[in-house]
C-alpha cells in the first residue's frame, strides 16, 4: 500500500511511491533495473490480483468468484451521499435503494389490496381498522436491508476478498486511489480492474428540483410518509414506486413526458398505465416539470410544481407533499479518473462499451453491470457476467454471459412479465408476415370472488412463422407475473415453440395455464374477452 | 474507559441488563445454560466462548458486553421461546450487536475475525 503518488514502475516492477522510489534511487537500485535487460518481471509486483470498484450486484458476485480460484481481491464500495444526505450500506442498489425495499413495498400494498379482497371470502372487520403505518413498514425493510449488508460483509471477509469502504478513483496505469468519508487517500495497485459502479438517479435540471425534490435513492428510507406525491417519469422506477405509493393509500400523481416504459412493449405498458388509472393514480401526460417551489416545510412539507406541456403552450401549477423524480440513471464513470487510464466511454451516456467479454478498450480493465453500453441494467445480468468473467480469468472457462432473452418483470400493481421480442421489435425485425401473435384475457379465480378487474389480466405471444412457430416473445400481465415467467423463459431458452406450448397441459386452476390454450391470434381480429370457467 | 461486562441469565434478565446500558454499544453473546462444572450443554458454545473473549479488548470504548445464558437444551429447543420470538435468535452460539442487524450465528463465531469485525466497524 502506497500513500502518495507518483507510483514508479521499472521494468514491470514496482518500486513505489515518491518516498520508496527516492530511497531506491539513492540506494542505487532503479539504475540496476534500468540495465537490465529481458523479462525478468516479478509475478506478484501488485498488491492485488483484482481490484473491483463498486460492491453491488455485478462487484460482489466478480469478486467471491474470483477469491474462490485464490485471487487476492479488494473490493472499493462507497456511497455518495444524496442531495438530501440518504446514504446507504455494502450491497449497492438493488439491496439498498432498487429491487428489494421496492418488491416489499409493493408486497405491502398488495397486502392492503388482498385485506380488501378477504372481506368477501368471509374476514370481518372494521374499515376503520385497516391504517397503514409508513413508519412501520419502513423500519422493517430497513432492518432487513442491514442484514443484507452485513451478510455481504461477513461473507466478503469468510471468502478473504479485502472490502474497504472508499470511493475508488484511477490515477494512473494499474493503480487506484481509495479515498474514505474521513478524506483519507490510499493507493493500490492491481494486475485487473472491474468497473461495477452503476448508476444514479438522474436530476431534471430545473429551479429547485435537487433542493425539493426525491429520487428513488431517498424513497425507501424516508423516515416519514411522503403524503401526497407527483411522480414526475414514467419509467418502470416512476411507475412501480407511483403504483405501490397509491396502494398504501396515497394520494398520486405522475407526470409523464410522453409515453410509459420506453423500450417496452408498448401495448403492454399501455395497459399497465390505464390499470393505474383505474385505480386511482392520476397521470399528468406531456407535461414536464419547470419550477419547483417550496411553500412549507416539514415532514414531509408542502412543495409547489410549475409546469410546461411539451408543445410549449400550457402551463400548469400543482401542489404536493413530495415530488418524486424518476426520469432515468446516469452511469457512475464520469469521475472515476477513466481518462487517466484511457477508458473509451460513450461520451454522450457515460456508458462503457465493452467486447463481448465484458473487456474495455484497456486490456486490463474490464466493466459489468448498468455501467455497460447496450445492455440490460439488471441484477441477475450483472451477477451473471460477474461470475463468468471471474471464471474466464481465473479458471480458464470459455463461457461468455447471453444476454439474449432475459427474463424480465414490472412490479406495477398490475404485474408485467416479459421475455424475448416486444411485439414492436419482432415486427420490425421479422416482417408481420412472418410473425404469429397469439393473445387473450384472463381472469385470475382469485379476483373472481371479490369481483376484481376481469379482462384486465392478458397473455401474449410472439411466434417466428419461419422457424417452426418458435416462440420468440413472451409477454403476461397479471399477478405473480415473476413467478410465471421465469419458468416460460427456461422453456424459450431451450427453443420453446407454438406447438409444444400446446402439448404442454396446463395446471388448474392456475393464471399460467392460459398459456397452455391459446388459440386466437392477433391477425383473426378474433374476440379475446373471458366469461369465467 | 474501556468496556465493561455484565451477566444475564434467561430473556427477562438479559432485557433488564440491556434496558440498563441503553446510549452505550451493546453487545451479547447467547450460550446454552452451563452446568455445576461450567461445561455448558451446547458444543459450539463451548468452543465460541474463547474465541470471542480473545477479541473483547477489541471492543469501543464504553462498549457492555453481555454473557447471557439462555437456558437448558429442552426450553431452547422450543420454537416458542422468547429469545427466538422476541429476539429472532436462531441459533446458540449467537453474537449480536444489540440494537443492529449485525450478528454472527454458530460457526461464524469461532472465526476471530469475524468476531473482530463485529466488535470494531460500523
Amino acid at each position: 500500500m502506497e500513500t502518495s503518488v507518483p507510483i514508479v514502475f521499472v521494468q514491470q516492477k514496482q518500486i513505489g511511491d515518491y518516498d520508496k522510489t527516492l530511497k531506491a534511487h539513492k540506494e542505487g537500485k532503479i539504475q540496476k533495473l534500468l540495465e537490465t535487460k529481458g523479462h525478468d518481471h516479478v509475478q506478484d509486483s501488485y498488491d492485488y490480483d483484482l481490484i473491483v470498484i463498486g460492491g453491488g450486484s455485478g462487484g460482489l458476485a466478480a469478486s467471491k468468484e474470483a477469491a474462490k480460484y485464490g485471487k487476492k481481491v479488494l473490493v472499493l464500495d462507497y456511497v455518495t451521499p444524496t442531495p438530501q444526505g440518504t446514504r446507504w450500506g455494502l450491497g449497492g442498489t438493488c439491496v439498498n435503494v432498487g429491487c428489494i425495499p421496492k418488491k416489499l413495498m409493493h408486497q405491502a400494498a398488495l397486502l392492503g389490496q388482498a385485506l380488501q379482497d378477504s372481506r368477501k371470502f368471509g374476514w370481518q372487520f372494521e374499515e376503520k381498522a385497516v391504517k397503514h403505518s409508513w413508519e412501520t413498514m419502513t423500519e422493517a425493510v430497513q432492518n432487513y436491508i442491514g442484514s443484507l449488508n452485513w451478510g455481504y460483509r461477513v461473507s466478503l471477509r469468510e471468502k478473504k476478498v479485502t472490502y474497504e469502504n472508499a470511493f475508488g478513483e484511477f490515477v494512473g496505469p494499474h493503480t487506484i486511489k481509495a479515498t474514505n468519508n474521513k478524506g483519507k487517500e490510499k493507493f493500490y495497485t492491481a494486475e485487473k480492474f472491474l468497473i461495477a459502479t452503476g448508476e444514479r438517479p438522474r436530476y431534471l435540471g430545473v429551479p429547485g428540483d435537487k433542493e425539493y425534490c426525491i429520487s428513488s435513492d431517498d424513497l425507501f428510507s424516508l423516515p416519514y410518509c411522503p403524503g401526497k406525491t407527483l411522480v414526475v417519469g414514467a419509467s418502470y422506477v416512476a411507475l412501480e414506486c407511483a403504483g405501490f405509493l397509491a396502494g398504501l393509500g396515497l394520494d398520486v400523481t405522475v407526470m409523464v413526458r410522453s409515453i410509459l416504459l420506453r423500450g417496452f412493449d408498448q401495448e403492454m405498458a399501455n395497459k399497465i398505465g390505464e390499470h393505474m388509472e383505474e385505480h386511482g393514480v392520476k397521470f399528468i401526460k406531456e407535461f414536464v416539470p419547470t419550477k419547483v417551489e417550496r411553500i412549507e416545510e416539514g415532514t414531509p412539507g408542502k412543495l409547489k410544481v410549475i409546469a410546461q406541456s411539451t408543445d410549449g403552450r400550457e402551463i400548469i401549477e400543482g401542489e404536493y407533499n413530495t415530488v418524486l423524480l424518476a426520469v432515468g440513471r446516469d452511469a457512475c464513470t464520469r469521475t472515476i479518473g477513466l481518462d487517466k487510464v484511457g477508458v473509451k466511454i460513450n461520451e454522450r451516456s457515460g456508458k462503457i462499451p465493452v467486447s463481448d467479454e465484458e473487456q474495455t478498450n484497456v486490456p486490463y480493465i474490464y466493466a459489468i453491470g448498468d455501467v455497460l453500453e447496450g445492455k440490460l441494467e439488471l441484477t441477475p445480468v450483472a451477477i451473471q457476467a460477474g461470475r463468468l468473467l471471474a471464471r474466464r480469468l481465473y479458471a480458464g472457462a470459455t463461457l461468455k454471459c447471453d444476454y439474449v432473452n432475459v427474463p424480465t418483470t414490472v412490479f406495477t400493481p398490475l404485474e408485467y412479465g416479459a421475455c424475448g421480442f416486444s411485439e414492436e421489435t419482432a415486427l420490425e425485425k421479422f416482417g408481420e408476415e412472418n410473425i404469429e401473435v397469439y393473445h387473450s384475457y384472463f381472469w385470475p379465480l382469485e379476483w373472481t370472488v371479490p369481483s376484481r378487474d376481469n379482462n384486465k389480466c392478458y397473455a401474449k405471444i410472439i411466434c417466428n412463422i419461419q422457424d417452426n412457430e418458435r416462440v420468440i416473445g413472451f409477454h403476461v400481465l397479471g399477478p405473480n407475473a415473476g413467478e410465471v415467467t421465469q419458468g416460460f423463459s427456461a422453456a424459450i431458452k431451450c427453443g420453446l415453440t407454438k406447438a409444444q406450448l400446446d402439448n404442454t397441459i396446463g395446471i388448474h386452476p392456475v393464471c399460467a395455464e392460459i398459456f397452455t390454450t391459446l388459440s386466437v391470434t392477433k391477425r383473426s381480429g378474433g374476440n379475446i374477452l373471458q366469461s369465467g370457467c | 474507559m474501556g468496556w465493561e461486562e455484565k451477566a444475564a441469565r434467561g430473556y427477562s434478565e438479559f432485557v433488564q441488563v440491556a434496558q440498563q446500558s441503553r446510549g452505550r454499544p451493546v453487545f451479547a453473546l447467547f450460550s446454552g445454560d452451563k452446568d455445576a462444572q461450567g461445561r455448558s450443554w451446547c458444543p459450539d458454545c463451548v468452543t465460541a466462548e474463547p474465541v470471542v473473549r480473545s477479541e473483547l479488548n477489541s471492543l469501543p470504548d464504553g462498549a457492555v458486553f453481555i454473557y447471557c445464558q439462555v437456558g437448558d437444551r429442552a426450553y431452547w429447543k422450543d420454537p416458542n421461546n422468547e429469545f427466538r420470538k422476541n429476539l429472532k435468535l436462531t441459533a446458540v452460539p449467537t453474537l449480536l450487536k444489540y440494537g443492529t442487524p449485525q450478528k454472527l450465528v454458530e460457526e461464524e463465531c469461532l472465526n476471530r475475525e469475524l468476531v473482530h469485525m463485529l466488535f470494531t466497524e460500523d
